[in-house]
């Protein structure tokens, strides 16, 4: 039996130290998608306690089928979702254009630099449904069909809403690469 | 897509990809305070059905062995004693009766002596006297046994249970004056029986829809408790019918609801209810204008006040609990056919049947330091309920008319409580009855 194995059994007869193994083991990666699809840290730290008691509540319906960190995954990013959910009557995405940006080019594909804390940095600061929808297309790959179901919106929309998005990152990728290079050469 | 685009999808999947950040400290502690562990009430469970079964199952391959052993095939035995040779008399049951009834000494051409009865009526026809004697030589046939008191040199026959029979307490009636009118006690057909129980109290969920499985996550049964007036009345020797009227209440917790009090002063629409919280015995609604509920992002409270239009800690409503405690009350007639495994000191029973519920009162709240803070009820509820009873009965007899019960009993609820949630969720509950009953 593999370790993972003996550890999800552990759990399931309610053995802590099991359950903390568990826990230390992938709380990190998690961490890192929920903060990922939540605007602050707060709401990360929700995200990741309703997602990980979930997961210790459905590890006896896990059938060993595919990747147990697939399978943690997917419920945190439900778990966001539900979140996401409850509260999508504030998140109002009308006022887009008037964000401002500050520089209006990206510096032509030019990504080198960019580590994954800024990564994670310039996608939290994405308004809060255009994330919701890069995330769960770029990131997870569902199709704008089933994006359009687990957000509650029309297949138009979330395509709009992708796209939107996408020229808002290219923008502060853009400003990110160039400050980066700034303080090199500096 | 074009080239650009998908450049920058890949950034973000390539970047990000097995990114990982260390959470803040104590996320631990509170996931593992909060896990609840699921399967030490169905190994409970398990065992207590196991015992049950197993406890069944020996009585009555107990009782099977005793019949097969010592029930005559026909209630004649015949004995070659001539009829002016005295009989014994079990001192020790009944020494105020002297009944005949059964005991039919029968002077036919042959003058044998024909004794058509069993052990237990000869033990009734017994009678206590003084007189000396010595039993000897004994001899066991077909729950009888043969003796001999060679001091008068006559034949004795005694039940299986009368070894103690003190020789100095016997007497030699003549069969020939024996009373002609029969003495008989009238047989105690009816009982009436108080009975109380903790209940534990759980569901099953035979479908398999996903919303179902969330709402019961996070659903926590509670011990309840039953009680009520039996009536019995005894069919025959071994089977009996049971009914009564009892009360039973039965409770469940829902986990992750918050509420707070004070919000009245907030409200602007009146009318309706502010809340609703979905679980599997049907919808919470919220009746007391005072309390505001939240779930934190599970999505479990629907309400036009979410935490982005109202935040309650905010407005400094006070905390009352993060759960929320749902309360249903049942009036039941029960409909209980018994079977007697064992009718000695220590009875043993087999017990089914069925019982209708009906829903007298139902409550939803919020506990606190022992209080409860009325929040609403649960709409959708069947009214009357049917459910099934099997179990098992112990009865000690105290005395010819009082006895103490222990009844475990496992019920099983033929139809849902809630209609509302489209799933197959059968509640059922396990007991173990304890009570008096007298017997008239």
């Amino acid at each position: 039996m593999s370790e993972i194995k003996k550890i999800i059994k552990g759990c399931l007869t309610g053995n802590r130290r099991d359950q903390e193994l568990l826990y230390r083991r992938h709380a990190a990666k998690l961490y890192a998608v929920c903060l990922q699809y939540s605007g602050n840290d707060e709401e990360a730290r929700d995200i990741l306690q309703e997602g990980f008691i979930k997961i210790f509540e459905n590890l006896e319906h896990y059938k060993n089928e595919g990747s147990f960190e697939g399978w943690m995954r997917r419920i945190t990013v439900n778990t966001a979702l539900e979140k996401f959910r409850s509260r999508h009557n504030l998140y109002r995405v009308d006022d887009i254009d008037t964000i401002q940006e500050q520089d209006a080019e990206p510096d032509n594909q030019d990504y080198a630099g960019l580590e994954a804390n800024d990564l994670l940095e310039i996608i939290r600061e994405l308004p809060t449904k255009y994330r919701m929808v890069f995330n769960l297309y770029a990131i997870e790959g569902y199709s704008h069909r089933e994006i359009s179901k687990m957000v509650n919106i029309t297949e138009g929309t979330s395509k709009s809403n992708l796209s939107r998005a996408r020229v808002i990152l290219q923008r502060r990728v853009g400003s990110y690469t160039g400050i980066k290079k700034k303080v090199a050469n500096e | 897509m074009n080239e650009k685009e998908a450049n920058i999808d890949l950034l973000f999947r390539n970047g990000l990809k097995d990114f990982e950040v260390l959470p803040p400290p104590g996320v631990c502690e509170n996931i593992l305070s909060a896990v609840k562990i699921k399967s030490r009430p169905y190994i409970f469970l398990k065992i207590a059905a196991a015992i049950t079964v197993l406890v069944t199952l020996s009585f009555l391959t107990y009782r099977w062995s005793r019949e097969v052993s010592f029930e005559p095939s026909a209630p004649v035995i015949a004995l070659n004693v001539p009829v002016s040779l005295p009989v014994l008399y079990n001192p020790i049951d009944n020494p105020h009766y002297l009944l005949k009834g059964k005991f039919n000494p029968v002077n036919n051409s042959s003058g044998i002596l024909t004794v058509t009865d069993n052990q237990a009526s000869i033990r009734e026809e017994m009678e206590t006297t003084d007189s000396p004697g010595q039993i000897l030589n004994i001899q066991e046939t077909k729950g009888l046994y043969l003796t001999k008191n060679e001091i008068t040199n006559s034949l004795i026959l005694l039940p299986l249970n009368t070894f103690a029979v003190n020789s100095a307490n016997v007497k030699y009636p003549d069969l020939q004056y024996l009373p002609e009118t029969i003495i008989t006690r009238p047989e105690k057909r009816w009982s009436i029986a108080a009975m109380a129980s903790p209940t534990y109290y759980s569901t099953i969920n035979s479908g398999s829809d996903q919303l179902t499985s969330q709402l019961m996550s996070t659903e926590e049964p509670l011990f309840s408790y039953s009680g009520g007036v039996a009536f019995s009345y005894k069919i025959s020797k071994r089977f009996s019918i049971q009914s009564g009227l009892y009360y039973s209440s039965l409770g469940q917790k829902v986990d992750g609801i918050y509420s707070f009090s004070g919000f009245q002063k907030y409200i602007s629409s009146k009318g309706g209810p502010n809340f609703e919280v979905p679980t599997t015995s049907g919808t919470v609604y919220t009746s007391n204008p005072d309390v505001f509920l939240a779930a934190y992002g599970n999505g479990k409270v629907l309400t036009a006040y979410t935490n982005d239009v109202f935040d309650p800690q905010k407005a400094s409503l006070q905390y009352i609990s993060n759960s929320l405690t749902q309360n249903l009350s049942y009036l039941e007639l029960p409909v209980i056919l018994r079977y007697k495994i064992i009718d000695k000191t220590i009875g043993i029973n087999l017990i089914g049947g069925l019982s209708y519920n009906l829903l007298v009162n139902n409550s939803a709240y919020a506990m606190k330091d022992g209080t409860k803070y009325p929040v609403g009820d649960t709409k959708g509820l069947n009214p009357l309920a049917l459910s099934s009873s099997l179990g098992m009965g112990m009865e000690y007899n105290l005395s010819g008319k009082l006895s103490l019960n222990l009844e475990p009993t496992f019920r099983y609820y033929l139809n849902p409580f809630s209609v509302t949630t489209g799933s197959f969720i059968h509640p059922y509950s396990f007991g173990i009855f304890s009570g008096v009953s007298y017997k008239f």
